[in-house]
C-alpha cells in the first residue's frame, strides 16, 4: 500500500460558465480503518481560492498552516489578496523546496481571477507531490478515487455549465467515483463559486 | 496435462495431488461400472478432482509470486479480499450475515457479491478470503453432500459436511488456496456452526466472524450476543453487526445478505444497503428499532425527540 | 498490545489506557501510568515505541507547563492538540521521528464542554466524540459507534469503557490486564475505578 493511499481520501475542481467547484470527500482512515468522517480537506485560502489537499493526512494539515503562513504574509507584504495564478505558484514552489523529502500531498485549486476586462474568470489548476503544475480548462482530480474521477469527469462534463449545473455535475462526479473507492467516502463537501462570492 | 505432473512429481504438494490421483484412478473401472457413463457427473466420481500445473519447478512458489498473497503488495494478480462474514447459533436456529463487497487494491470490483453460498436446503457455506476457491470447493462440496444422501438414505450431518471440506482444502495445503468459511446448517444434533479454514483449521463453534471487518463485527455481535435471544432480535443483530463492520471497514460494506436457518431448512430474510441502514435503518423489518444505525444519524434522532418532548 | 480509549460524554471525559509496559515477550511492569496530566483540564494518553513515548510525554508536559507558568493562564485543549501535534509533525521529518500515538482529552472551561483528539505517530490528528489506539481500536469503535452516548451520564459512561474493555479481553490474543482510567471535567482530573 502506498503512502498516498495511507489516510485515503479525493479531491476534484471542475470548470463551468464564469463558475467554479472544488469538492471533495471528508473520509480520515487508517488504512482500511475509517477514523472520522467529517475530516476537511478543502479550505479557503482567500474569498476567491480553495484549496484542496488530498494525500496523508498529517501533511494536509501541515500544509494548511504552511499556506495559511505565506499566504497572510503575501497579504501582508503586497497590501493585497494573492491571484489565483500567483498562489498555484506559490503551492508549486512550496511543494518542490521539499524535493527530496516531499510532503506526500497533491493539491487541487479553484479560484476566480480577475480577467483584464474586469469581470472574473474561472481557474482551477493542480500539481503533483513535488509540485508539477497543471492548468487544465476542464476539470482536475486527486487522491485515492482519482483514476475513478477521471472516468466519471469524462463522462459528465461539458463545457459552460452554469453554476446550479456545475454544482450538479461536480456532485454525482464525486459520489459516482467515491462509490467504486474503498478509501473515500464518508460524506462529501461541495463549494461553487460564481461572480466573487463563494457559497 | 498428467505429463506434467508426472515430470514434477518431486515437489511434496504435486506429489500428494499426483497420489491422489492415483487413488482415484484405481477407483475409476468401479464408478464407470456403477454409472455406465459419466455423463453428467463431471469429474466427481473420481475424488478429488484435477488441476492443470504451471510448467516450472515448484509451481506452489510461483503462484505465490504472482498473486495476492498479503505479505507482498507488489506485482500481483488480484484475487478477491476483505469481507466481513458472520454466523452464530442461538435458540432459534442460526443466523448467517455477510457484506457484498468485492475489492481489488482500492478499486471496488463489485458491490453485489454473493458471499453465502447455498450448499443445499439445509446447508450454507461462507465465503472469505479466494472468491473462487470458495465459490469451486463449497459447490463440490454440495455434490458430495448429495451423494453421501444418494449413499445413506439421510442427510449428511453438519460436522461431516465441513470435516469433509476441511480434509479437501488441507490436502491442498501450501498450493495457495485462501479461504476461511464458516458452514451452518441444522442437522439431527440441531443448529451447528462450524469455521473452516485454508490452513486445515476446523472449529465447533455458536459464534464466528471471518474477514477484514470481522474484528468490527465482534464489537458489536459479542456485546448483542445471548443463546435466548429471538428470531427478530437474532436477525436484526446479524445485520447490525454487519452494518457496523461495513461502515469502518474499507474492505466490506455495500450490502447485507442475511440468511436464517430453522429445523426445516435456511431461508434468505434479505438484503439490506448498508448506506440505506446507515440513514434510514434497514427498513420495515420485524426486529429493527427504527432510525438509521448511523452513529450521526441515531444521535440527531435522540436530539430531536428531546426536543420534541420538551 | 497497547491499548488505549477515551470516549467524550455530558460534561467530562473519560480516558483509558493499559498498564501494562512489554519488552519483547516480557511484561516488564504491570502498572505502569501511560495517561499524563497536562494541565489542570488536560489529558494525554500515550503509547507506541518504548521510550519515545516516555521522552515525548514529558518534553510536551515540560512545555505545557512552561506555557503556563509564562502566560498564567493553561492552553485550551483545541491549542494545546495543534501544539501537540505539530510536534509530533516536525519530529516525523527530523532524523530520528517519535513513535508515538496519542489521545488528547480536555475539558475547555471557557465553552464547558469535553474536547477529544485523536493524533497519530505521524502527526495526523482528527476531533473525534471516541478514540481508540492500537489493537483495541479494531473491537471498540464498531461498538463505540453502536454504544457511545456524548449526552450520557459519567455512570453510563463509563459502563461503555467496561463493554470495550470487556469485548477486547475477550477478542484480543494478547490482551492488557488492567487499565488506568481518568475523568476530566470541570472539577479537573481525577482518577476512578471501574
Amino acid at each position: 500500500m502506498s503512502i498516498m493511499d495511507y489516510n485515503g481520501g479525493s479531491v476534484i475542481a471542475m470548470v463551468g460558465k464564469d463558475c467554479v467547484a472544488i469538492a471533495s470527500d471528508l473520509r480520515l482512515g487508517n488504512e482500511a480503518l475509517g477514523i472520522s468522517s467529517n475530516f476537511q480537506r478543502v479550505f479557503p485560502i482567500t474569498d476567491r481560492i480553495y484549496l484542496g489537499l488530498p494525500g496523508l493526512a498529517t501533511d494536509v494539515t501541515t500544509l494548511r498552516e504552511r499556506f495559511r503562513f505565506r499566504v497572510n504574509m503575501y497579504t501582508i507584504k503586497e497590501e493585497r489578496e494573492i491571484e489565483p495564478e500567483t498562489f498555484a505558484h506559490l503551492v508549486s514552489s512550496t511543494l518542490y523546496e521539499h524535493r527530496f523529502g516531499p510532503y506526500f500531498i497533491e493539491p487541487v485549486m479553484a479560484g476566480m481571477s480577475k480577467a483584464p476586462s474586469g469581470g472574473c474568470k474561472p481557474f482551477i489548476a493542480a500539481t503533483d507531490l513535488i509540485g508539477c503544475l497543471n492548468f487544465a480548462k476542464d476539470f482536475v482530480v486527486a487522491g485515492t478515487a482519482s483514476t475513478k474521477l477521471y472516468g466519471v469527469a469524462e463522462g459528465l462534463w461539458e463545457p459552460g455549465l452554469e453554476p446550479e449545473d456545475l454544482f450538479e455535475t461536480i456532485s454525482q462526479t464525486l459520489m459516482n467515483a467515491v462509490d467504486r473507492d474503498a478509501f473515500s467516502g464518508w460524506g462529501c463537501v461541495v463549494h461553487v463559486m460564481w461572480a466573487l462570492i463563494a457559497t | 496435462m498428467n505429463s506434467f505432473v508426472e515430470r514434477y512429481s518431486a515437489t511434496s504438494a504435486v506429489g500428494q495431488l499426483r497420489k491422489a490421483q492415483r487413488l482415484t484412478e484405481e477407483e475409476e473401472e468401479f464408478s464407470d461400472a456403477a454409472w455406465g457413463s459419466q455423463a453428467g457427473f463431471g469429474n466427481i466420481m473420481n475424488g478429488p478432482p484435477s488441476f492443470t500445473v504451471p510448467n516450472v519447478r515448484d509451481p506452489a512458489a510461483f503462484l505465490r509470486l504472482h498473486t495476492d498473497d498479503h505479505a507482498d503488495p507488489n506485482c500481483r494478480i488480484k484475487i478477491q479480499h476483505g469481507t466481513t462474514t458472520l454466523a452464530f447459533r442461538f435458540q432459534g436456529g442460526v443466523i448467517v450475515a455477510v457484506d457484498s463487497r468485492a475489492t481489488a487494491g482500492s478499486y471496488i470490483a463489485s458491490g453485489t457479491v454473493k458471499k453465502v453460498i447455498e450448499i443445499n436446503p439445509y446447508l450454507l457455506g461462507t465465503m472469505a478470503g479466494g472468491a473462487a476457491d470458495c465459490q469451486y470447493w463449497e459447490t463440490y462440496l454440495g455434490m458430495h453432500c448429495r451423494l453421501h444422501e444418494l449413499r445413506n438414505r439421510e442427510r449428511i450431518s453438519v460436522s461431516a459436511a465441513s470435516k469433509y471440506l476441511s480434509n479437501l482444502v488441507y490436502s491442498y495445503k501450501g498450493m495457495g488456496l485462501s479461504m476461511g468459511t464458516m458452514i451452518c446448517g441444522w442437522d439431527k444434533t440441531g443448529p451447528a456452526v462450524f469455521y473452516v479454514d485454508s490452513d486445515g483449521t476446523r472449529l465447533k463453534g455458536d459464534l464466528f466472524s471471518v474477514g477484514s471487518g470481522s474484528t468490527l463485527a465482534y464489537g458489536v455481535l459479542d456485546q448483542g450476543y445471548r443463546w435466548d435471544l429471538t428470531d427478530e432480535e437474532a436477525q436484526e443483530l446479524g445485520r447490525r453487526s454487519i452494518y457496523a463492520a461495513g461502515h469502518r471497514d474499507a474492505f466490506s460494506g455495500n450490502t447485507c445478505n442475511l440468511y436464517h436457518i430453522k429445523q426445516d431448512g435456511w431461508t434468505f430474510i434479505g438484503n439490506y444497503d448498508i448506506a440505506k441502514m446507515h440513514y434510514d435503518g434497514p427498513g420495515d423489518v420485524p426486529g429493527a428499532p427504527g432510525g438509521g444505525y448511523g452513529y450521526d444519524v441515531r444521535l440527531a434522532a435522540a436530539n430531536s425527540t428531546e426536543v420534541a418532548a420538551a | 498490545m497497547e491499548t488505549s480509549f477515551a470516549l467524550t460524554g455530558k460534561g467530562y471525559l473519560i480516558m483509558a489506557a493499559d498498564t501494562t509496559s512489554a519488552r519483547s515477550i516480557v511484561k516488564m511492569k504491570v502498572d505502569e501510568d501511560k495517561i499524563k496530566t497536562l494541565s489542570p483540564h488536560l489529558l494525554m494518553a500515550y503509547s507506541g515505541e518504548p521510550g519515545d513515548t516516555i521522552q515525548f510525554a514529558e518534553y510536551v508536559e515540560r512545555n505545557i507547563r512552561l506555557y503556563q507558568i509564562r502566560n498564567l493562564y493553561a492552553l485550551r485543549p483545541a491549542a494545546a492538540a495543534s501544539w501537540i501535534r505539530r510536534a509530533v509533525a516536525e519530529s516525523l521529518r527530523s532524523r530520528k521521528p517519535y513513535s508515538v500515538n496519542l489521545l488528547l482529552g480536555g475539558y475547555d472551561t471557557a465553552t464547558d464542554d469535553p474536547h477529544l483528539y485523536w493524533v497519530d505517530y505521524l502527526g495526523t490528528m482528527a476531533e473525534v466524540p471516541f478514540a481508540a489506539h492500537g489493537y483495541g481500536s479494531y473491537f471498540a469503535l464498531s461498538l463505540l459507534d453502536r454504544y457511545h452516548d456524548p449526552d450520557a451520564t459519567l455512570e453510563e459512561g463509563l459502563a461503555t469503557l467496561k463493554r470495550c474493555i470487556d469485548e477486547v479481553s475477550k477478542r484480543l490474543v494478547v490482551s492488557p490486564g488492567a487499565y488506568k482510567i481518568k475523568v476530566v471535567d470541570k472539577d479537573g482530573v481525577r482518577e476512578v475505578e471501574l
